[in-house]
């Protein structure tokens, strides 16, 4: 147990010295890049000199200063006050991104627990039957959604919506945001949240559901022809008993590392998806961020999924140990 | 060519739905050297012309040369093919269904779709093929580099590896790409991409290449006094060939689905330049309206990726040796009795 909880506090303790090097990275590219003077400039009409310099001041964001010096102020300010700084317009991104967490929950949530059942059941299901034609019927599905841009499948499963609508005179389908009710009837508001949830969470399954059904049937067909697979049938078992005491359990193990990523996805969010349904999460602020050269924001948000990224690295490897009586910590 | 030997061979041809008929490649390598005319000899073939050969018999992987290639002609040959181009506005036919004069219709702002089409399908595939070929070579050599120099200076590549994949590329190639001018963005955006987007590739080439660093020959060049560079390029890419080949072509599929996403967006091309993303950036906004400027671009791109998709599907059963996908040698019989048949003439 001391070793294991050792071999934790050190991956850990590296998977900090990461953050910390990545995200200063990060926020050395975005200053060079990003120009949030140019926000003021661009105005009309043009703020006077020194209140330009003021705001850019206030938002410690002014390239007058020496790159270093607001860097340590602004990595100083993290690391007491837990506070990433401030938008060129003043406001703070804690609260900014605070405010956008839950929206991407919601949408990612859903979308993530089905889409691994879905993608897990139909691997399974297509990998025990192996050359038929439900596994080619499928096996042709999957990769064809896999090579499909993102953007083109949103988009045409919001074309054929609004055609549903039109169509049928009702909105039975909400393209945008994540909730248009108002009143304070549950169920009305909640039938409300799925009709608006309703289309992206379909886009964001089928996406990974691709990934988890291709995986899951490559992993399970290595396994069945494994010697002990055989073993087992050679003792008597039916196929379908040597499947899913043996076989299965083992081809569950890289599914479940890659599940432990997605877990760290759901918080942050969906760049593409958010913003055609027009959902206000931190995949959208994201791009926000770096089309209004709000460097603090956009470095917040790289941060934030860095760390989201090794925690589902950290869960993967204890899921691994979980699962595999082979693996030992070292 | 005798009756009897022909019929080996057509039992999987006409019956190719289920498991135990399907011949996996070495077994259609020696099902072809004996229906060869050659009179028992075995043929020998080159390692490139047999994969050449394994990849000409699929049928799919053939349909999706043919799409692609009429794709590149399309993006190639389309600009002439119209008299408007991407950049002159039609200002007499605005928002205008397909028609005799604008074949793909027009956009709100009089542009014609078509040529935006050919135009962005030409962007597209540039964009997609210098970015495979060039993620491949980067990742191939560093990958390969990592795992051939051992120990520490190994330890500390991996570590630089996966901390380069926890920074979101999409921010920094956003970034980068944002900064330039229109017209020069697509450049931009290939710089980009490629700059972020062969880390995680790097990495996985790297574990492929930790069996080649055992094998005798890498041993025997590096006490030979071999230098290093020379070890790797020489032996150690070279051996993984196979792979890098059908990762650059399915690597295409990855970057014409970036380009979509930054253009799209509106972080990637940018006007006066014209792109597919772009066209779909354009017609989201008037999807009721004109619903053929979102259509005809998504068809072409989905067209184009699947092509991409059976191509580097045939290419994989094309390496594999253990493959049974890959089609019959009946083709092949045919046409070695036809070169005998000229040849005897």
């Amino acid at each position: 147990m001391a070793r294991f909880v050792g071999y934790v506090v050190k991956r850990v303790l590296n998977y900090i010295v990461m953050i910390f090097v990545a995200t200063s990275l990060t926020y050395f590219l975005a200053s060079a890049f990003m120009s949030p003077r140019s926000n003021y400039e661009s105005r009309t009409p043009r703020p006077p000199q020194e209140s330009i310099e003021w705001a850019l001041d206030a938002a410690n964001l002014n390239d007058k200063t020496p790159i270093m010096e607001r860097y340590q102020k602004w990595i100083g300010d993290i690391l007491t006050k837990g506070d990433f700084g401030k938008t060129p317009t003043g406001a703070s991104v804690n609260h900014e991104i605070s405010s956008r967490i839950g929206a991407s929950v919601q949408l990612m949530l859903l979308a993530t627990i089905i889409s691994i059942v879905v993608g897990v059941s139909l691997g399974v299901y297509t990998a025990q039957r192996q050359y038929q034609w439900q596994d080619r019927f499928w096996s042709g599905v999957a990769s064809l959604f896999m090579v499909i841009p993102t953007v083109v499948l949103a988009i045409l499963i919001v074309f054929f919506a609004i055609e549903v609508n039109t169509a049928t005179g009702t909105r039975i389908f909400y393209v945008t945001g994540l909730s248009s009710y108002s009143g304070s009837n549950f169920f009305i508001g909640l039938l409300d949240f799925l009709q608006h949830i309703l289309l992206p969470t379909i886009v964001l399954t089928i996406i990974s559901a691709v990934g988890y059904h291709l995986g899951q049937r490559t992993y399970l067909l290595n396994e069945m022809h494994a010697d002990y697979v055989r073993t087992a049938r050679a003792k008597g078992l039916t196929k379908k008993q040597a499947i899913r005491k043996h076989a299965l359990r083992a081809s569950l193990i890289p599914t479940a590392v890659s599940v432990a990523f997605s877990i760290a996805g759901i918080f942050t969010g969906a760049v593409m998806t958010e913003k055609i349904f027009a959902i206000h999460g931190l995949g959208e602020y994201f791009i926000n961020c770096i089309n209004n050269n709000n460097i603090h924001g956009a470095v917040a948000v790289a941060a934030f999924s860095g760390a989201c990224t090794l925690v589902g690295a950290l869960l993967a490897d204890l899921f691994a140990a979980a699962l595999d009586p082979r693996i030992k910590m070292s | 060519m005798s009756e009897e030997k022909r019929q080996v061979a057509s039992p999987e041809n006409t019956d190719a739905k289920t498991d135990e008929t399907h011949l996996t490649n070495a077994e259609l390598e020696l099902l072809a050297d004996e229906l060869g005319s050659s009179g028992g000899e075995v043929k020998r073939i080159g390692y490139f012309s047999l994969i050449g050969r394994r990849f000409v018999r699929q049928r799919s992987a053939m349909v999706g040369l043919v799409i692609l290639i009429i794709l590149i002609i399309l993006a190639i040959f389309g600009p002439y093919m119209t008299p408007f181009t991407y950049t002159d506005p039609d200002f007499t036919a605005l928002n205008v269904p397909p028609n005799a004069t604008h074949w793909f219709g027009t956009d709100g702002g009089g542009f014609d779709l078509f040529a935006s089409v050919v135009h962005g399908l030409g962007r597209s595939l540039a964009i997609g093929i210098i970015y495979s070929v060039l993620t491949t070579i980067i990742a191939a050599i560093v990958g390969t580099s990592i795992a051939y120099v051992r120990g520490v200076p190994e330890k500390i590549g991996m570590w630089f590896l996966d901390m380069l994949l926890i920074i979101p590329s999409f921010l920094l190639v956003a970034m980068v790409v944002r900064a330039s001018s229109g017209t020069e963005g697509w450049w931009m955006l290939i710089v980009g991409l490629t700059a972020f987007g062969w880390i995680g590739y790097a990495r996985t080439l790297r574990t492929m290449a930790l069996s080649l660093r055992e094998r005798d020959y890498v041993r025997a060049a590096k006490y030979m006094g071999v230098s290093p560079i020379k070890t790797i390029i020489r032996h150690l890419i070279p051996n993984l060939g196979s792979i890098l080949i059908l990762d650059t072509v399915l690597g295409v599929i990855g970057g014409i689905n970036s380009e979509t996403a930054y253009s799209f967006l509106g972080l990637g091309i940018k006007a006066p330049d014209t792109s597919l993303g772009y066209l779909l950036s354009q017609g989201s906004s008037a999807m009721l309206s004109a619903p053929w400027v979102i259509l005809i671009p998504s068809i072409v791109l989905i067209v184009l990726c699947v092509s991409m998709q059976l191509i580097g599907d045939g290419l994989r059963d094309a390496i594999d040796p253990y493959s049974r996908a890959a089609g019959t040698v009946e083709d092949d019989a045919e046409e070695d009795a036809a070169t005998t048949e000229t040849a005897k003439a």
